[in-house]
């Protein structure tokens, strides 16, 4: 299959690598079927999340300065993360090298040192939600599908990272990107497994994510308005596009449903998750049954 | 001047009287109300200076004040104090007191990149609240905060892991720093899942980075220099759409 973004690198990072790895092997799963690549960058190391950078300005740029150094060095012309952090993380370096070229120079020559190459700048970052619908489309994946999910309501949840802020991601800027504001990539790949996609505006709200720990009430009530804005849409499942907005989601269910209502509980899935299942994959090989909450109690009626 | 009443609360030394006769006018209402003249001292202008010669700080000279990061901004909704074209005014200004009184708020934001988004004037917001943040910090205006022991406990906890993290490394750790963390049945429930699909080797399996070690000391060196304010020079097309 084509795609629009020449050879391709595919960043895990660490979360696909821990709990989120129910999203990697699903991924993988989704990308053999519809033939695209998806190579591994290796060696790679944590990109710093949203956390490093506030402590360390050196750290927070060499982290992902040395991600891109080895996508290059794959002879890559673009890095594929699953995780909207990384894509953050990895996009905010690569802003900052651009905008600045002395910085450029200051990260490189760290980055001889460790051993690794100076990176260029050339890369493009793609989220993996972007790089299935740009490569294959939403009829391209349509025509995989095996088990259609008529008649299943979803709410599509993409998180603060995946398009924001524009400056790095340079949505609006160019092509390929999704709408910021009210995307719509992983609405139209839903639709294409046979999903109804239910009208949900808080596709883009913010789940508290690096104050998932140390601001708890905040995060509770931010995650509990995502969950109540799908519940009043009508949707069966909450499906998710970023790791670390449906881990804090899903290991902080029980609080939630204590402090604002039972009828809060949703499962919750990746979406490569819900796109293999639909591929024909079963629940084991799409790592279904891995999630906290119990998503195959309400997919079951399509096995 | 009329004093608006929605605006009397928040007024410092407002005075208000039964009866004021003005060049033999009696008046009432809002003109009833004045305000104790005072004048605020201490403004220091090397802290816009300051902030503008770091990486993150460099586009605060840009901000017209319009507040549109404010209006749309996820903490707001929690701490009416919390303002980031007030953090960007006060930082100008140099009013570093008003900035301590803000402690409380200035630490919370949750790096959601709306007002980054949205800023018509091309100022990385949410970095240049950051920036003003890690100011206070760095000159001991301020205590540090949970947010900020957080930060500090991941870097930490990449640093001494191989350059990578694991929610078991830093769950871990984060328990013993004494952030609520899950509970038992939070655990219990995670673990079954886990176990079930047989996952939960690969959650406990270390992974490393190879050559880490010689990594980690080139990252601690660079981790004690600085971008300086001459590194700051834009590329006037600072943004290349790569081909
Ligand atoms: S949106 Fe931009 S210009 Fe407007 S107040 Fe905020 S930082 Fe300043
Ligand atoms: S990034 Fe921070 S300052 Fe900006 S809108 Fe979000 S919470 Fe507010």
């Amino acid at each position: 299959m084509s795609s629009p973004y020449g050879k391709v690198a595919f960043y895990p990072g660490c979360s696909l690598d821990g709990l989120g790895k129910s999203y990697e092997e699903s991924l993988k799963l989704v990308a053999k079927d519809l033939g695209l690549p998806l190579d591994k960058i290796s060696d790679y190391n944590c990109c710093g999340a949203l956390e490093v950078k506030n402590v360390n300005t050196m750290a927070g740029l060499l982290l992902p300065a040395r991600n891109l150094s080895l996508a290059r060095e794959m002879n890559a012309d673009a890095v594929v993360s699953a995780c909207p952090g990384c894509h953050y993380s990895l996009s905010r370096t690569q802003f900052f090298m651009t905008r600045y070229p002395k910085v450029a120079q200051k990260v490189n020559a760290y980055l001889e040192k460790m051993g690794n190459k100076p990176y260029d700048s050339k890369l493009l970052m793609v989220h993996a939600v972007e790089y299935i619908y740009n490569s294959v489309g939403a009829e391209g994946v349509k025509s995989r599908v095996k088990r259609p999910l008529n008649g299943l309501k979803v709410a599509p949840y993409y998180g603060c990272l995946y398009s924001r802020p524009k400056s790095y991601t340079l949505s609006g800027y160019m092509g390929l990107r999704d709408d910021p504001e009210r995307p719509s990539f992983m609405d139209e790949i839903l639709q294409a497994l046979g999903a109804e996609v239910v009208p949900f505006e808080a596709k883009t709200m913010c789940c508290g994510g690096p104050h998932a720990y140390s601001d708890v009430d905040v995060a509770l009530h931010l995650e509990a308005r995502i969950l109540k804005e799908a519940k009043r849409n009508g949707a069966e499942l909450l499906i998710t596009d970023c790791p670390l907005g449906h881990v804090a989601i899903e290991t902080n269910m029980n609080k939630i449903a204590e402090k604002y209502g039972e009828d809060l509980r949703m499962p919750l899935v990746y979406f490569s998750q819900l796109v293999a299942f639909a591929f024909g994959h079963s629940p084991s090989e799409t790592l279904l049954t891995a999630n906290i909450t119990d998503p195959l109690s309400v997919l079951k009626r399509f096995l | 001047m009329p004093i608006p009443n929605l605006e009397k609360p928040i007024i410092k030394g407002l005075i208000e009287k039964e009866k004021v006769v003005v060049d033999g006018v009696e008046v009432d209402g809002t003109w009833n109300a004045f305000m104790i003249e005072r004048t605020q001292t201490g403004y220091d202008p090397s802290v816009w200076d300051e902030i503008a010669g770091t990486l993150e700080g460099a586009t605060i000279s840009a901000c017209w004040q319009c507040g549109t990061c404010t209006s749309g901004c996820t903490m707001r909704e929690y701490d009416p104090k919390y303002s980031p074209r007030r953090f960007i005014d006060l930082a100008r200004k140099g009013d570093k007191e008003s900035l301590v009184e803000l402690q409380n708020s200035i630490w919370r934001c949750v790096s959601c990149q709306k007002c980054t988004h949205r800023c018509p004037k091309g100022v990385l917001v949410e970095e240049v609240v950051h920036s003003i943040h890690n100011y206070l910090l760095k000159h001991g205006l301020v205590q540090s905060d949970p947010g900020t022991v957080f930060d500090e406990l991941f870097l930490d906890v990449v640093m001494k892991n191989g350059g990578r993290i694991s929610e078991l490394t830093l769950g871990g750790a984060s328990a013993k720093a004494g952030f609520v963390s899950l509970s038992l049945r939070d655990l219990i429930s995670m673990s079954g899942a886990l176990l079930k699909s047989g996952l939960i080797k690969d959650v406990m399996k270390p992974s490393r980075v190879k050559d880490w070690d010689k990594v980690k000391t080139v990252l601690e060196d660079a981790m004690k220099d600085e971008i300086k304010p001459e590194d700051l020079q834009a590329n006037i097309r600072y943004q290349v759409v790569p081909q």
